[in-house]
């Protein structure tokens, strides 16, 4: 069994908070430069994905633990359903964009969109994580 | 399935695919996508056209496609299992 | 001559080979991945107008490229990831149960 190099150990965990800042530049700022959830929130899963490669899935699981992101995942899928019915309950139709519009060209400027991209990022990221979880501590 | 044979049915294959595509660069191709991008960011507010279609004028899709991404995990989650195999309660 | 659509139908034809020819369950599953990523080039690559720049709005105004196949291809992706893990997870369970993963043992079990 080949060990690690601890260069990488090291550049790994120094990298890893900056990783996660990219990931939330992503989603956040999805309706002005190219990016949006589904990026963001892949990035965001694939750092954590990076430190479970290289920390050892144990360790990374005591950091992040399975069952809270499990959990985010299952309200992310709900607060985008209820987003919908907040626009219902208006008076418009299901999932119609209720927000007023803001000055182009800054973050809170587009109606929902950013609130759907966040949602969109949490549930992906934390979606692929659990998914990678679950391969890797798999016997049979 | 040996190899000729895959051979010779990828060669028909290429065949109907390459005659079947012929396009030209010239244009937009549909009156769709000019209303989007001349309508765009005044009725959404975002400088990203392709953010503004698939959140804003057809959010019903991404509502679906995040239906099949989360029923995927449920499922991967649901599959494996450690310890007794508690696949269905019978 | 080579273009996005040209090279997006050989992506796809090599996906075909993999899963004429490939007895392994994983590699038949990484060859529908594959024919995945071809068809969403060709769609994408479908929609380019010559002497255009992306779809994002900048001071300038000049030509863009159609904004319409990259948001349907979009949804397409992440539905291909699902797919592709529901399947892998499909595989590994069918390794703990009958111990191959050859198509020709699996159908004599």
């Amino acid at each position: 069994m080949h060990r690690i190099s601890p260069i990488v150990k090291i550049f790994t965990r120094k990298l890893f908070p900056f990783i996660l800042l990219y990931g939330c530049y992503l989603i956040s700022h999805g309706h002005l430069t190219p990016g949006g959830g589904f990026q963001g929130g892949v990035i965001f899963g694939s750092a954590i994905i990076l430190l479970g490669l290289v920390e050892g899935v144990k360790l990374t699981e005591n950091r992040f633990k399975e069952d809270f992101l499990s959990l985010t995942k299952n309200i992310g899928m709900l607060i985008f359903i209820l987003l919908g019915f907040v626009g219902m309950f208006l008076g418009y139709s299901f999932l119609s964009d209720f927000l007023p519009r803001g000055e182009v060209g800054t973050v809170p400027s587009a109606g929902f969109i950013l609130f759907l991209n966040l949602t969109i990022g949490f549930m992906v990221g934390t979606g692929i994580a659990v998914i990678f979880y679950r391969t890797v501590r798999h016997e049979p | 399935m040996s190899r000729i044979l895959a051979i010779t049915i990828l060669l028909i294959l290429a065949f109907f695919f390459f005659s079947a595509v012929k396009l030209d660069y010239g244009h937009m191709h549909s009156a769709l996508s000019e209303y989007y991008i001349t309508h765009g960011v005044a009725e959404t507010g975002a400088l990203n056209m392709v953010t503004a279609i698939y959140l804003n004028y057809r959010v019903y899709d991404t509502l679906g496609e995040a239906t099949v991404f989360f029923a995927s995990a449920l499922g991967v989650f649901m599959l494996l299992r450690k310890g007794g195999e508690g696949e269905s309660d019978a | 001559m080579i273009n996005g659509i040209s090279i997006g139908i050989v992506i796809v034809l090599v996906g075909i080979y993999g899963i004429l020819t490939r007895r392994n369950i994983i590699k038949m599953v990484m060859s529908l991945y594959i024919m995945n990523s071809g068809v969403i080039l060709l769609f994408v690559s479908i929609g380019y107008i010559v002497g255009g720049q992306a779809a994002i709005f900048e001071n300038s105004k000049k030509l863009m490229v159609d904004p319409l196949p990259q948001a349907v291809m979009l949804t397409t992706l992440v539905i291909g990831l699902g797919i592709t893990a529901l399947a892998l997870a499909l595989a590994i369970k069918i390794y703990d149960e009958y111990k191959t993963l050859n198509t020709r043992k699996l159908l004599e079990k």
